[in-house]
């Protein structure tokens, strides 16, 4: 078995135990990238000698018993739309292809106090306004299952980088489902926090008050291991809880005897794939022989979440982009008539199609006229649907639903309806626009082996709840099964 | 519903061809359209008081990033400045 | 009222704080730096960062609202108005909306005939301020530096409740001194630390008010009252050929004393505030609000008001020494220990104490003590000294810590009150001015001031020239 196909928890062992060297596995990750991405396309950028130099640092701390992270010396990938300094972060757009941050995000500056190794900068939907990275201005990320379909979106090329063995771990970014539901279509896990658990600094805002950093890994203990490192307070980010955050993966139990699990018929209704909700409620049923009780839970107002989640996304992205106007930073058209004409070019010639559309929909929803019978009914449904989840926790403990309402779906299916696109983020939606975690766990498989995922949502905060039924439901599937290429 | 897609695409600074318009204008309505479905809710918008934060000390911050370093990605700098086509007011 | 017009004016002013550093991050909060040196990722707008909102400017805003009488909202938010300017990195301005920290207050103000004014303050929000451009001839495009963006801002909003441009000048005057008495603004409006906009309209007395029209770019006090006045004409005049004023947004041009339009009502910019998502609710403790209400100073309108009814002090005079905190706090120090006559004290701060303070000096640079600058002005009151002796003596203690009375005796500087010696001084001069005393009985009664100074010459200026005078009236009239 070579180094990049074990799990981070594994390799963090061995590594510990001087088993193997971080540069060992470093390579072994990159040898990897460097034999199958030229197929997948999961990363826009690697630094072999950056992260080998990382994996070097890494070998010394360990070395010398300095090392005090469970991740380090591991291998970790990042979508390019989180602040890495001196390293070129992109978003996946014309706009930004040649911007080299000058900061680190938090989650970075974590990453590396940890000791871990960056594997480079992974694909994603330009600035993550996708469910598919087809809108990657550079190149569109492949399914690892199924070349010919899509990894999801946004953070599709982490999901397909950690499918494929090409991170041991990485990063994403979830604004509507844009972790789960690539870990979903990759058959791989993905952890959306609790909002306000990680910091935000040095992500490249889509819509502030839905996005969230977390984490992908192929197993449950990965992801958990992942999260620890990254989540607690950060005083650069005013949205971020300043709480006591407990280890996850010390408290991992998959003992779920006694949990409530709610089932919103909802989310297994029109729109969702039967193949899907099966495999789900399979999934469901052996939680069940594990003790836990399975009670129906009602979230009447999920059919609108969608409308909801795109106007109050739509309406911040198009003021967080805002910003890139070829002063400061980032593309910079050439031969302008003045200010207004360098603005229009400028923004036109550097930002895709889809973001384009959203600036405009944000615009229009917050334009003078169109406030209240937009924005402000957005943000009335979004308190309504915060009660309705409210409301279910106060009997349940957990509740499950299917993460996307089909498997990964073909190539150049969905990109010219925009509708059929957002679709693809009905059931992952909700959780952000409620602020409340959610994990996607592989649940099973389409006939042509393309994966299933199941969400599992938990309380504000009570990632451990739902990491421990994921635990338990990995334990009963079988976990992870790497993709053949 | 017809959305002015001109008049927005002023707003949000962004050049909108001809050969484009129809096709964002058909976008824009369909996504409108999903929209218009939301249900009335007669209710105000209020802050929540319980999703307060805590606010900065008043203290200067050590880091420092030199004036080239951070104006490094500026597409044209003259005398420390960037900049802009000529602005009137 | 001009032209039988009534003029309504408006104000919005906004105040650049002090605090250290500057409104979401922690840049030092300084002016005149070299440019682009104060300025850092968060202040930039640069891709993922994050605004963390400095708390002393939401304690230095309540403190102003406080100041202006105000409800404060210990419950708000920030919202973000959004335009594209280079000067503003992000494209959007944080600032606040519906919700303002300070709202519905008023502000009294003395004018100069000794009434009151009172002038509506309807809200008072926390913002920041943006970058400035720099124009060259020479250089064909605009540079931009950052190093103002994020300053904090507060903008006091009045009601329109001023109807003249001398009633906005007082209310202007009055803001400017309550930033500088509770210390939260530097207010050097050369540096653009505090900068306003008019709004202006007329109408006739009874009839609804008129059009108003809004100017930007008044960068000083007297351009307020100039543009004002200008942008009043302006409309009486459209007025008077039969036209109507058209609801717009102009510029004050203060070199060319006119103002130019910049946009219509119709090209009124769509700002599509929304609430600021990357900032949480702002949540006030009631404990703090009162807190700093009770630590609030007595402001400068109500110490020029109290100067003038229990003091006898002029308007003017009293704003002159309010004016300064350090010359306030100095004159009721003096007050406080026993000082005598206030009108002379107050003659003293406004003459010889401003004088050393023009020069850059401070007080409490100097020896001068309330207890000794209250026994000289005693002395002086009391006709114990005159008040040349009086400056002698001032210059003497304003650098040596000595007793005032061994100064006087020292230097002889007593004044001669003992009436014998002061008709012995008379007979005397009476004797050898005998023209003078002539002219006096004929009628030119300008020879007595002459009589008086040759007397006071005689007793080397010890002589109490009052005392001095009545001796020789009653001498010639005899």
């Amino acid at each position: 078995m070579k180094l990049y196909e074990y799990s981070a928890c594994e390799l963090s062992e061995m590594l510990r135990a001087k088993k193997i060297s971080s540069r060992e596995l470093t390579e072994s990750v990159l040898d990897r990238a460097g034999e199958v991405d030229k197929k997948v396309n999961a990363y826009l950028r690697t630094d072999r000698e950056m992260s080998l130099r990382m994996a070097d640092r890494a070998d010394k701390l360990i070395a010398s018993g300095e090392a005090k992270s469970r991740l380090a010396g591991i291998p970790v990938g990042i979508k390019d739309n989180i602040s890495t300094k001196g390293i070129a972060t992109t978003c996946a757009s014309r706009m930004l292809e040649n911007y080299v941050p000058v900061f680190n995000a938090t989650v970075i500056e974590k990453l590396e106090s940890a000791g871990c190794v960056i594997s480079g900068k992974l694909n994603l939907d330009e600035f993550a306004m996708g469910s598919s990275t087809e809108n990657s201005y550079f190149v569109t990320t492949k399914n690892p299952y199924d070349l010919s379909c899509v990894p999801g979106g946004s953070s599709g090329g982490s999901a397909a980088a950690v499918a494929c063995g090409e991170a041991v771990v990485a990063l994403g970014s979830d604004t509507g489902g844009s972790i789960r539901q690539p870990a979903s279509l990759c058959g791989v896990v993905g952890l959306k926090p609790t909002y306000g658990s990680v910091s935000r600094y040095g992500l490249v805002a889509f819509a502030s008050s839905l996005d969230q950093i977390g984490p992908f890994g192929c197993t449950v203990k990965d992801v958990a291991l992942l999260q620890d490192e990254i989540q607690g307070h950060d005083k650069m980010d005013a949205t971020s809880a300043d709480r006591k955050y407990a280890s996850l993966l010390d408290n991992l139990n998959d003992n779920i005897s006694g949990l409530k699990i709610g089932i919103p018929s909802e989310y297994f209704g029109e729109g969702i794939k039967p193949e899907v909700a099966d495999a789900v409620m399979k999934s469901v049923k052996e939680l069940e022989k594990r003790g836990a009780k399975v009670v129906p839970v009602s979230l009447p107002s999920t059919g609108y979440a969608l409308s909801a989640y795109y106007i109050i996304a739509c309406a911040e992205a198009s003021s967080n982009l805002a910003r890139f106007d070829g002063v400061k930073y980032g593309y910079h058209a050439q031969n302008c008539d003045g200010l207004i004409d360098m603005y229009e070019k400028t923004r036109s010639e550097g930002f895709g199609r889809e973001v384009k559309r959203r600036i405009m929909l944000g615009t229009f929803v917050l334009s003078s006229g169109y406030f209240d019978a937009y924005y402000k009914k957005a943000k009335l449904l979004q308190k309504r649907i915060q009660q309705e989840f409210a409301d279910a926790f106060n009997s349940v403990d957990a509740i499950i639903t299917p993460t996307s309402p089909s498997e990964a779906f073909k190539i150049g299916e969905r990109t010219s309806d925009p509708l059929a696109m957002y679709a693809a983020d009905i059931c992952t939606v909700t959780v952000n626009i409620a602020g409340l975690p959610g994990v996607s766990v592989p649940c099973g498989y389409s006939e042509i082996g393309l994966p299933y995922g199941m969400q599992i949502i938990g309380r504000k905060f009570d990632e451990q709840t739902i990491l421990n039924l994921a635990y338990a439901h990995e334990n009963a599937f079988g976990g992870f099964r790497r993709p053949e290429l | 519903m017809d959305i002015d897609i001109r008049h927005i695409a002023k707003l949000s600074r962004l050049k909108i061809e001809d050969s484009e318009l129809a096709g964002y204008e058909k976008e824009m309505s369909d996504i409108i359209a999903m929209v218009e479905a939301m249900p009335d809710i007669s209710d105000e918008l209020t802050v929540d008081p319980e999703n307060a934060m805590k606010l900065r000390p008043d203290i200067i911050g050590e880091t420092k990033i030199t004036r080239d370093e951070i104006l490094k990605n500026a597409p044209k700098i003259v005398a420390g400045c960037v900049v802009v086509p000529k602005t009137v007011d | 009222m001009i032209k039988g017009y009534e003029i309504v004016v408006g104000l919005e002013v906004h105040a650049e704080l002090n605090t250290k550093t500057k409104i979401y991050c922690n840049c030092r909060n300084s002016f005149g730096l070299e440019v682009n040196t104060q300025v850092c990722p968060i202040c930039l707008g640069m891709p993922g960062t994050l605004p963390t909102l400095n708390e002393k400017v939401v304690e230095y805003a309540i403190k102003m609202g406080h100041a202006l009488n105000c409800k404060i909202n210990r419950i708000c938010k920030q919202d973000r108005k959004n335009y594209f300017y280079p000067d503003l990195p992000k494209s959007y301005q944080i600032s606040q909306a519906d919700i303002p920290l300070c709202a519905d207050g008023y502000l009294d103000v003395m004018m100069g005939d000794g009434n009151v004014k009172r002038i509506g303050v309807e809200r008072i929000h926390i913002e920041e301020d943006a970058g400035k451009l720099l124009h060259s001839d020479k250089f064909d495009g605009s540079l931009v530096d950052f190093n103002r963006c994020g300053v904090p801002l507060i903008e006091i909003v009045s009601r329109p409740d001023m109807r003249s441009s001398d009633e906005a000048k007082a209310y202007l005057e009055t803001i400017r001194s309550i930033l500088k008495y509770i210390d939260i603004s530097d207010c050097k409006m050369q540096e653009g630390s505090i900068r306003c906009d008019v709004n202006v309209s007329v109408h006739k007395p009874g009839e609804p008010f008129g059009t108003r029209c809004e100017m930007k770019n008044v960068n000083s006090f007297s351009a307020a009252v100039r543009g004002i006045d200008y942008e009043a004409n302006r409309q009486i005049e459209i007025l008077e050929a039969g036209g109507t004023v058209t609801q717009e947004t102009r510029r004050w041009d203060d070199q060319k004393g006119i103002s130019v339009s910049m946009r219509s009502k119709e090209d009124a910019q769509d700002y599509r505030y929304f609430p600021e998502p990357d900032l949480l609710t702002i949540v006030v403790p009631e404990e703090k609000v009162i807190e700093l209400k009770n630590t609030l100073p007595e402001l400068p309108n109500a110490k020029i008001m109290r100067y003038v009814k229990d003091y006898g002090i002029s308007h003017y005079d009293a704003e002159m020494i309010v004016d300064v905190v350090e010359k306030s706090a100095f004159f009721e120090k003096c007050i406080e220990a026993g000082c005598k006559s206030p009108k002379l004290l107050s003659n003293w701060i406004l003459g010889e104490i401003s004088k050393f303070m023009n020069e850059g000096r401070a007080i409490e640079d100097t020896k001068l003590t309330p207890e000794k600058m209250s026994e000289l002005i005693g002395l002086i009151a009391d006709g114990k000294i005159s008040t040349a002796a009086g400056k002698t003596v001032f210059d003497i203690i304003l650098n040596e810590d000595r007793d005032i009375s061994s100064i006087i005796e020292e230097k002889g500087l007593a004044q001669v009150s003992d009436d014998s010696a002061l008709e012995a001084i008379a007979d005397s001069v009476l004797k050898e001015n005998e023209k003078s005393v002539s002219d006096y009985l004929g009628g030119k009664t300008n020879a007595l001031g002459y009589l008086v100074g040759q007397c006071m010459k005689a007793s080397k200026g010890k002589a109490n020239p009052g005392r001095m005078k009545e001796i020789i009236l009653k001498k010639i009239s005899g």
